[in-house]
């Protein structure tokens, strides 16, 4: 075989790269990922007041601004050791809620659905949203609009402004909410709750009940028995805003179960000479390299990792189908990472039903919505569940509360590692000699990652609008073979 | 005729703000009631929510092409983005995928649609202000808007 040496400071220019080699038999030799990373934001935050937080780390991320949003305020209630009120925490949450109904359906009808409704091998001219509405029907496509559009208006009533909140602060939040605003709130809630019902008929009508899908989902290929990670509240049960995260091993035993501020002593990061990605792992159980298996740190913190981690869905509807996805699946935990698309309509239906409790809880129109701190700031981590994975933010500030160091591990990150395993087995499973390599055996390998739905160069994107992805094989005599490029 | 000006961009991620900065010059420069300037950072669905009922787009926004020079100003239409209308994305839905959605849905979409945008240098750091080239694209970029608005 031939060595081909990969330059690990060369920049990506702004797109991801999957990078496969292969032996002179035309078997898989290597796989090698890079990603674009977002440069200097502990430099960018430093001098500057840790209460512009919310505002400022909401702009990291054009698709998921209210979970920075979130845990930057979290972690300035930490900072200045004041605990909210309690309709505050319950606005917090509502308002979390729906930005979970909106993420979710956003991320199931563009990415996942469009493999699985027009199936892996479709061209990819079919292969996206508007195939998907030709076959499920234009009602649903429509009713996908509106979901997302009836969310962002509780997001922008709850939240004070369109897209970037201006919400969070120490002790609370800035405003309360009235009865009439509270009333279309519950509306929209109820209807949300039937389109989560909705989605999971169309993953039930077009995955489960095809045969082909359901051996794709659960094949060795797509399977990686990693550590899963997520927030829990009291009673174990998922919840997306606050909580404690605990990881469960991929034998189901719980490894451990942390407050925030001891996250330092469960996660370290792993450095590889081949790219300037760092990636987390669990102290505990310590890096042994890219494989599964309990004796690996590897971890993962996706909606099926949330679900794996905690012992049920704390809403009843939830419940139901998270009992009937984990049946289908052959009990807890649930290793197959194609399932990371059901469990996403799980917790899509979770969220709706929370937004509907929440919008009816007798003190969510209560004006007491602060604590005004009297503590002077010094340390402060706020941990939220980001639809991609747990987010946490951490800030060290003078006692003025101006920030000295930051640190974010966003959600992606904890699944660098887990990502890159997942790419490499599809990879080596589907590519091997004398087999032809097609645009749906790439598209197959792509499918690998999706569920993850990767937040990489996480912010707005150039037109035309997405991530550039390229994935790139070189046969044995380093001569390219086969080019995929998207949006390049 | 209703008219949206919309900056797309990400404000602290140097070039990638540039969109939004040129919006807030020639929202400064606009006394005209049928015209909205606005911001966004998000696009694919969240770009339609934006557009629908809206006679007349005009968005701006940063761009990397393979040849291009940091500060250069384009001027595109919806048909520069037919090509990659039916590319699957990893992360959301492009322009003309979102635009093509729209039409399927029967929602009530622009007219007119006309793309500004700036080749950028830089937009993987985090900075509040362009690198210079892009800096100095700006005044053109705006003037090149309030033309457009008028033609």
């Amino acid at each position: 075989m031939k060595r081909i040496t990969i330059d690990p400071i060369t920049r990506l220019e702004g797109h991801g790269k999957i990078t496969i080699f292969l032996k002179d038999d035309g078997s898989v030799a290597n796989v090698y990922f890079q990603v674009p990373e977002l440069r200097g934001f502990e430099k960018f935050s430093e001098g500057r007041p840790a209460e512009d937080m919310p505002q400022i780390t909401q702009r990291i991320c054009g698709v998921c601004p209210e979970a920075h949003h979130m845990a930057a305020t979290k972690a300035l209630d930490d900072l200045f050791h004041v605990e909210p009120t309690s309709t505050a925490r319950k606005l917090r949450e509502l308002l979390y809620s729906a930005f979970y109904v909106t993420d979710h359906t956003t991320h199931f009808y563009i990415l996942g659905a469009p493999d699985f409704v027009m199936g892996p091998d479709a061209h990819p001219a079919e292969r996206n949203i508007l195939g998907v509405i030709g076959k499920v029907g234009l009602e649903l496509g429509g009713a996908v609009i509106n979901t997302r559009k009836q969310n962002h208006w509780i997001i922008q009533t709850v939240g004070g402004r369109p897209i970037h909140p201006c919400f969070g602060l120490p002790g609370g939040v800035s405003r309360a909410i009235n009865e009439e605003e509270r009333a279309k709130i519950e509306e929209i809630a109820k209807q949300s709750v039937e389109f989560g019902k909705v989605s999971l008929k169309v993953f039930d009508d077009v995955v489960l009940k095809n045969k082909a899908y359901l051996d794709m989902v659960l094949s060795d290929t797509f399977t990686q028995k990693s550590y899963n990670m997520g927030l829990v509240d009291r009673n174990n049960k998922v919840n997306f805003y606050d909580g404690k995260v605990r990881v469960v091993g991929p034998d189901g035993k719980e490894l451990c179960k942390y407050a925030p501020h001891e996250y330092l002593e469960h996660i370290a990061e792993r450095v590889e000479p081949w790219t300037y990605l760092k990636f987390p792992y669990l102290k505990k159980v310590g890096w042994k390299g890219f494989v599964d298996g309990k004796d690996s740190g590897v971890y993962r913190a996706t909606p099926l990792s949330r679900l794996n981690a905690a012992d049920g869905m704390a809403t009843p509807l939830a419940q139901e189908a998270y009992e009937k996805m984990y049946s289908t699946l052959g009990g807890k935990p649930a290793n197959y990472t194609l399932a990371t698309h059901w469990a996403r309509l799980v917790e899509l239906l979770y969220a709706a039903e929370r937004l509907l409790e929440l919008s009816r809880d007798p003190e969510i129109t209560s004006p007491n919505i602060r604590n005004i701190p009297t503590a002077k700031p010094d340390e402060g981590v706020g941990i939220v569940e980001a639809p991609r994975g747990t987010l946490t933010h951490h800030y060290i500030t003078d006692e003025k509360g101006v920030i000295k160091k930051c640190n974010l591990i966003v959600g992606t990150t904890n699944n660098y590692a887990p990502l890159f395993m997942s790419i490499k087995k599809a990879a080596e499973d589907l590519i091997k000699p004398g087999v032809e390599i097609t645009e749906g055996l790439l598209n197959r390998i792509e499918m690998a990652w999706r569920p993850y739905d990767p937040c990489l160069s996480c912010a707005t994107h150039a037109l035309p609008g997405q991530l550039p992805l390229e994935v790139t094989i070189f046969d044995a005599q380093g001569n390219e073979v086969k080019k995929l490029s998207q949006g390049i | 005729m209703k008219t949206l000006v919309l900056g797309m961009g990400n404000s602290i991620l140097s070039d990638d703000g540039v969109g939004i900065h040129v919006a807030h010059k020639v929202a400064h420069q606009l006394n005209n009631p049928q015209v909205t300037v606005s911001e966004t950072n998000t696009t694919g669905l969240g770009l339609l929510d934006s557009i629908v009922g809206y006679d007349k787009v005009i968005i701006i926004d940063a761009i990397q092409t393979e040849k291009g020079e940091a500060g250069q100003v384009y001027r595109m239409s919806t048909e520069d983005f037919s090509l990659t209308k039916h590319l699957s994305s990893p992360h959301q839905i492009n322009l003309a995928t979102a635009l093509e959605l729209g039409k399927m849905l029967n929602l009530a979409m622009p007219k007119e649609i006309t793309v500004f945008a700036v080749e950028a240098k830089d937009i993987v750091s985090f900075s509040e202000k362009c690198t210079p080239e892009v800096d100095k694209a700006i005044p053109e970029a705006v003037r090149m808007v309030l033309e457009g608005l008028v033609g």
